[in-house]
C-alpha cells in the first residue's frame, strides 16, 4: 500500500537531483546517504518547499505541485527539520498549542496520539512552563518532536532528530518513535547518519548519494547489498540479526536470543523474554571457521553456509556473507557479513557454498545496538 | 498679547508636526512592512533594484529630492490633476502633500530596522510555522510580528523623529504655510530669520529634549530583556 509518492529532478548547488520513489504508508523508512547526498532537500520538496526543482508529489492521488498547488501548510506531514526551531516568544505549552490548533490532518482517530501521553512519553511536564531559550538543546528537540507529532501528521518526517541527544536519552527516543509508528499507525521517514540508529528503528532503508537512489530493500537485505557497503566504508560493515529473548540472566546481566533456532549471548538485559530483539554485528568482529572449534574460546558458535564471497582489490581483505541455518528446518535464515583476510580465507581453504562456524565474542556486541521491538 | 499671538502659531507649528509624524508612520506601517519584509526573504537579485530606490532617500540630498517632488506633485502631472479632481486642492502647498513627500523620504528609515530583524527571524523560522498548519498570514500576525516586536519599536521612533526634523523637503514642497504645512524646524527658521532668537530657543529645546526622550527610550528598551524575545 502506498499513498505518498515522490519524484525530485533538477540541480541545487553541485547536486543533480533525479530522484524517485514511492513511500510505503506505514513503518520506518531511513533515508541514509553520506553528507551532501540531497536527503533533507528531498525531504523539503515532499514538505513543499523546493526551489528549483522539479517536483511531482502524490499524496492520496492528488497531485500536490499541479498548477493547484498545494502550499506547505496545507500538506499533511509533519516535517521536523535539521535545525529545529521553537517560537521564542512563547513558552513551550504554547508552542505545542500553537501546533495542535492549527492542523488536524489525519481523520483517521486510532492515528491520534493523546497529548497527555506525547508530555509523559517525552517528560515535558517541567519544561511547559519554561520559554525556549531556557531549554537545552536536547529538551527543545524532545519540544519540537512533540509538537511536530501533534500536527497529526499522516507522515512523519525527521531529519537527524537525534543529534543532539544524548545516547542514553536516545534509546528512550527510538523506542518512543518506534511505539507511535506501531501502535498509532503513523509511517515516519527518517534521515540519519547513524548506524546505530539504522539499526534499531529502520524497517526499510533507502540509499541516496548525489541526488538519486541507488538502492532500496528492507533493512536486512539491504545491509547486506554490496551499494550499502560502499556507503558507509569497510570499517562500519555490519549485519542486522533478529531474534527472540528465551532467557534472561540477571546475575551475570546476560541474554540469550534465539535466532532461527540457534542461540545468541549478548550482555545486558534490554527485554524480556518473548521480546523481539535486533543485534547489530560488525563484521570484523565475526571469526569464520569451516570446522567446529572443539573449545571455542567466545560465547557465541552459529552455523551457517557461504552465500557469496567478495575479494577486495588492493586490500588484504574478502567479505563472505553468511546465510545462518536454522537448526529445526535445516533451511537458510538470517544473513551475516564477516570480514577475513584474503590470506586467511585462502588458507582455511573457504568457497561458495562451504559451510562453515561463525563466532562472535559477546564483547563486541554493542548495548547500544539493541532494541526490543 | 503677542506672547499669545505668537504662542498660538507655534502651537499650531507643534500640532501640524505630530499631525504629520503619526499619519506618516501610519502610512509607512502599511507600505513599509511588507517591503521590508519581501526584501528580507526574498533571495532574487531583482530585490536589490528595489533596495537601492528605497535606500535612495537616505544618500540623496534634500534638495534633489524636494526638487523632484514639486515636479511630480505640480498640478500639470497625471499625480497632481488624480489629486485636484479627488480634493479640489493641489497637492503642492497642502498639507497631503506633505504626507506623501515624508512618507517616501522615512521610508529607509521604516524599512531598514524592520528588515533586519525580520531577516534574524530567518527563513527557517517562518518554515517551521508553515509545517505546523500556520498560513503566511497566520505566521506573519503571530509569529513574526511578536518576534520583531522591538524591530517594529525601532522602525516607529526613528521614522517617527525623522518625520519631525526634516527641513529641507518640507519647505519646497510645503512652502511653510502658516497653519497648513508649517512645522516646527520651519517655524524655527522663520523666527531664526527674524531674529527672535528667544521664540527660535523655546521651539528648538522642546526638539532638543523630545528627541533625546526618544532615543533615550529607544536605546533603554533595547537593553531591557523583553520576556521571551533575545
Amino acid at each position: 500500500m502506498t499513498d505518498l509518492y515522490a519524484r525530485v529532478e533538477g540541480k541545487v548547488g553541485n547536486i543533480t537531483f533525479n530522484f524517485e520513489h514511492s513511500f510505503k504508508s506505514k513503518g520506518i523508512t531511513v533515508l541514509y546517504g553520506p553528507n551532501g547526498a540531497g536527503k533533507s532537500t528531498i525531504i523539503s520538496a515532499i514538505a513543499g518547499f523546493s526551489k528549483n526543482l522539479k517536483t511531482t508529489i502524490t499524496y492520496k492521488n492528488v497531485d500536490f505541485e499541479s498548477t493547484n498547488k498545494v502550499p506547505a501548510y496545507k500538506r499533511p506531514f509533519g516535517t521536523m527539520f535539521q535545525n529545529p526551531i521553537l517560537f521564542e516568544h512563547l513558552k513551550i505549552k504554547d508552542n505545542l498549542e500553537f501546533a495542535e490548533k492549527r492542523k488536524k490532518f489525519s481523520i483517521n482517530s486510532e492515528k491520534i496520539i493523546p497529548k497527555k501521553e506525547l508530555i509523559d512519553h517525552l517528560d515535558l511536564v517541567p519544561l511547559l512552563e519554561r520559554y525556549p531559550e531556557d531549554l537545552s538543546g536536547g529538551e527543545k528537540l524532545r519540544v519540537v518532536l512533540a509538537r511536530t507529532i501533534l500536527t497529526k501528521p499522516a507522515y512523519l518526517f525527521l531529519d537527524e532528530p537525534m543529534s543532539e541527544i544524548d545516547i542514553r536519552y536516545k534509546a528512550k527516543l527510538l523506542i518512543f518513535l518506534k511505539m507511535i509508528n506501531r501502535k498509532y499507525k503513523i509511517p515516519i521517514l527518517y534521515i540519519t547518519h547513524s548506524l546505530e540508529e539504522i539499526s534499531q528503528i529502520a524497517d526499510e532503508l533507502i540509499l541516496i548519494n548525489k541526488g538519486k537512489k541507488i538502492d532500496y530493500g528492507i533493512l536486512p537485505e539491504i545491509l547486506n547489498n554490496k551499494s550499502f557497503q560502499s556507503l558507509i566504508g569497510k570499517f562500519e560493515s555490519s549485519s542486522v540479526l533478529e531474534g527472540t529473548v528465551i532467557a534472561s540472566n540477571d546475575l551475570l546481566n546476560i541474554t540469550t536470543l534465539d535466532i532461527n533456532g540457534q542461540k545468541l549471548i549478548i550482555p545486558g538485559n534490554p527485554a524480556s523474554e518473548g521480546n523481539n530483539i535486533r543485534v547489530r554485528i560488525r563484521s570484523r568482529d565475526i571469526l569464520v571457521s569451516p570446522i567446529k572449534l572443539t573449545s571455542p574460546v567466545v560465547e557465541n558458535e552459529l552455523e551457517g553456509l557461504i552465500l557469496k564471497v567478495e575479494k577486495e582489490n588492493n586490500t588484504a581483505f574478502t567479505e563472505v556473507v553468511i546465510a545462518l541455518v536454522d537448526s529445526k528446518t535445516n533451511e537458510l535464515a538470517q544473513k551475516i557479513r564477516a570480514r577475513v583476510t584474503t590470506y586467511n580465507y585462502q588458507k582455511l581453504n573457504l568457497n561458495e557454498n562451504s559451510r562453515v562456524f561463525v563466532y562472535i565474542s559477546s564483547v563486541s556486541i554493542d548495548r547500544q545496538a539493541y532494541q526490543s521491538n | 498679547m503677542e506672547i499669545y499671538n505668537l504662542l498660538s502659531s507655534d502651537i499650531s507649528a507643534i500640532f501640524i508636526t505630530l499631525k504629520l509624524a503619526l499619519i506618516t508612520c501610519f502610512f509607512l506601517a502599511i507600505i513599509g512592512t511588507p517591503l521590508a519584509y519581501y526584501l528580507a526573504f526574498e533571495s532574487k537579485r531583482s530585490k536589490s533594484f528595489l533596495e537601492a530606490i528605497v535606500t535612495l532617500p537616505l544618500v540623496l540630498p534634500p534638495t534633489v529630492i524636494g526638487f523632484y517632488l514639486i515636479v511630480f506633485f505640480s498640478p500639470d502631472t497625471s499625480l497632481g490633476k488624480f489629486f485636484i479632481m479627488l480634493t479640489g486642492e493641489q497637492l503642492i502647498f497642502s498639507f497631503y502633500g506633505l504626507v506623501l513627500a515624508s512618507i517616501i523620504y522615512s521610508l529607509p528609515f521604516w524599512v531598514q530596522p524592520l528588515q533586519s530583524s525580520f531577516e534574524k527571524i530567518g527563513k527557517d523560522t517562518i518554515r517551521t510555522a508553515y509545517t505546523l498548519g500556520a498560513s503566511p498570514l497566520d505566521t506573519f500576525k503571530n509569529i513574526i510580528i511578536p518576534l520583531s516586536k522591538r524591530g517594529f519599536l525601532t522602525s516607529f521612533i526613528i521614522s517617527f523623529a525623522h518625520t519631525m526634523g526634516e527641513f529641507g523637503i518640507v519647505l519646497m514642497v510645503g512652502g511653510g504655510i502658516h497653519g497648513k504645512t508649517k512645522v516646527i524646524a520651519i517655524s524655527i527658521y522663520d523666527h531664526v530669520e527674524q531674529l527672535s532668537f528667544g521664540k527660535a530657543h523655546f521651539l528648538a529645546a522642546g526638539m532638543l529634549i523630545l528627541s533625546f526622550i526618544i532615543l533615550l527610550s529607544l536605546f533603554y528598551s533595547n537593553r531591557t530583556r523583553v520576556v521571551g524575545i533575545k
